[in-house]
């Protein structure tokens, strides 16, 4: 059974759109890219994935649950969102177990996922340091890992390399790789990146203008597209498919 | 029980954080101040012990409802802002849930503002031996009052773009609230009299000083407390039916 799974779906401001007939499939352990330039309608359609928004439009299921179940849904799956923020006067450890504990985890348990979780993103020695303290990148893990404290079936990592250094990228990505590998979570990564999506994605979402210009492997947009314009590179296929000017 | 996690770690943020220690020392040295005036000061001394007993209550009640609603007023635009009420609405916690940790966590202030106050009360009350009602007094009718407008502080925060907007909205309506008990004697009858009582303030004082000052039974004018309790009551009702529609990453009621 698809682990993510959205038809039609579509969300309206007024007359502008910003998902149109969204329609794709995710599987188990899978890692979906979410490619588009700026405004494509990548993070609108977590925020609907995620129940932070309602559908004008359409239907999904997330995790085997309905969309009409938004509190469900909300149980099964983590959240990285874009441009999270943080609880500056919390440490990191403070941080996860009250995450965890809103999942409805008991003190002693949301202690122990906290320490886990810590070490999995190795924040393990910052862990009684006050996030004002953490880096960008420490922020981002930590971030990751808070989005792991309902050993979630479905993670989605909206921008989850934004601003980091390159140092601070291959760590981030280390750790989703490891999400989906260990877990057999599947993984919604929305980025700006192609290198990132041919590194890390197994499946393609091309959104532009809120619809879907290409969905499938990442070798199978690159061949349809490439195809037409005589390249085999992902960034001339997603340039072909949103129509940006070649530099 | 989600709502107590919530109101459990608001607390903490509150108390831990700084700003409540803050908020309630300033809040002290106000009471200093203006217990060392009553007790000594030749313009204010000429005050009876009910009367400086009645002040200090309404200048607690007061203030401790101001730095409550600020707190409330804060609790979701103020997430919003610093970008970490996604996360909050990303668990499985309902928004009534939210709404409700947020409350109590404010409510907090309050009653730390209530505890303050209560030696005070017993400084100025010696003697007369009214400290003690002054204080339950000072729980029952400030809760009261508490509870409805820092309700209003959630909603106005729930419904404003900005944090600003949201600060700025809660004190105005404190300031409208407050400053009509702060002018000269209103008539006791017709408007003045519907005036005191429609007003959740005005009538929680006025009620305060009848049973402090005038020596009245805590039943005789205990109409004066309706529009606090009511005021209570359906900022709560409100609350619970709105919050899954109004606790979200943008501010308005609209369907997002």
């Amino acid at each position: 059974m698809a682990s993510l799974e959205a038809v039609r779906l579509s969300k309206r401001y007024g007359d502008r759109v910003a998902v149109d007939d969204l329609s794709f499939v995710a599987e188990q352990g899978d890692i979906l890219g979410l490619l588009g330039p700026n405004g494509a309608g990548k993070t609108t359609t977590i925020r609907l994935l995620t129940t932070i928004l309602r559908p004008t439009s359409g239907s999904f299921r997330v995790a085997g649950m309905d969309g009409d179940d938004p509190a469900g849904i909300r149980r099964r799956i983590g959240v990285l969102p874009e441009s999270s923020g943080y609880p500056n006067r919390q440490t990191g450890a403070e941080y996860l177990r009250y995450s965890a504990r809103l999942f409805g985890r008991d003190r002693a348990g949301a202690a122990q996922i906290a320490d886990r979780l810590l070490a999995d993103v190795g924040l393990s020695d910052r862990a009684g340091s006050r996030i004002s303290t953490y880096s960008r990148g420490m922020r981002q893990r930590l971030g990751i890992a808070r989005a792991l404290v309902n050993d979630p079936a479905v993670v989605f990592l909206d921008e989850p390399t934004l601003g980091l250094d390159p140092a601070g990228q291959l760590e981030v990505l280390t750790t989703i790789r490891q999400i989906a590998l260990h877990r057999g979570a599947t993984v919604v990564l929305s980025t700006h990146t192609l290198t990132e999506v041919e590194q890390l994605c197994n499946s393609l979402l091309i959104l532009h203008h809120g619809r879907v210009r290409a969905a499938g492997t990442v070798e199978d947009v690159i061949a349809t597209a490439g195809r037409r314009i005589g390249s085999t590179r992902l960034s001339d296929a997603f340039l072909s498919l949103t129509n940006e000017e070649r530099p | 029980m989600s709502a107590v996690v919530v109101a459990e770690q608001e607390s903490r943020d509150l108390w831990v954080g700084g700003r409540g220690p803050l908020l309630v020392f300033a809040f002290s040295v106000l009471l200093s101040a203006m217990t060392y005036l009553a007790a000594t000061n030749r313009a204010m001394n000429f005050l009876e012990q009910r009367e400086a007993v009645n002040l200090t209550v309404q200048v607690s009640l007061t203030v401790g409802v101001l730095l409550t609603l600020l707190v409330s007023a804060d609790a979701i635009s103020g997430e919003r802002e610093r970008g970490t009420l996604e996360a909050l609405l990303l668990t499985p916690v309902s928004r009534r849930g939210i709404v409700g940790g947020k409350l109590v966590a404010a409510l907090t202030l309050w009653l730390a503002c209530l505890v303050v106050t209560v030696p005070y009360l017993w400084v100025l009350g010696r003697g007369v031996a009214v400290a003690g009602q002054a204080a339950l007094l000072t729980l029952i009718v400030g809760t009261l009052v508490a509870v409805g407008l820092g309700g209003l502080g959630l909603l106005i925060s729930a419904l404003t773009s900005s944090n600003k907007t949201s600060l700025a909205s809660s004190l105005l309506l404190l300031l409208v609230l407050f400053a009509p008990t702060q002018l000269p004697a209103l008539p006791k009858t017709g408007i003045g009299e519907a005036l005191v009582r429609v007003n959740p303030i005005g009538s929680s004082l006025h009620y305060v000083s009848q049973v402090l000052v005038n020596r009245r039974s805590w039943t005789y004018d205990l109409s004066y407390l309706l529009s606090p309790a009511l005021l209570a009551v359906v900022v709560c009702g409100v609350l619970i039916a709105t919050s899954p529609r109004i606790v979200k990453l943008t501010a308005g009621v609209s369907s997002e």
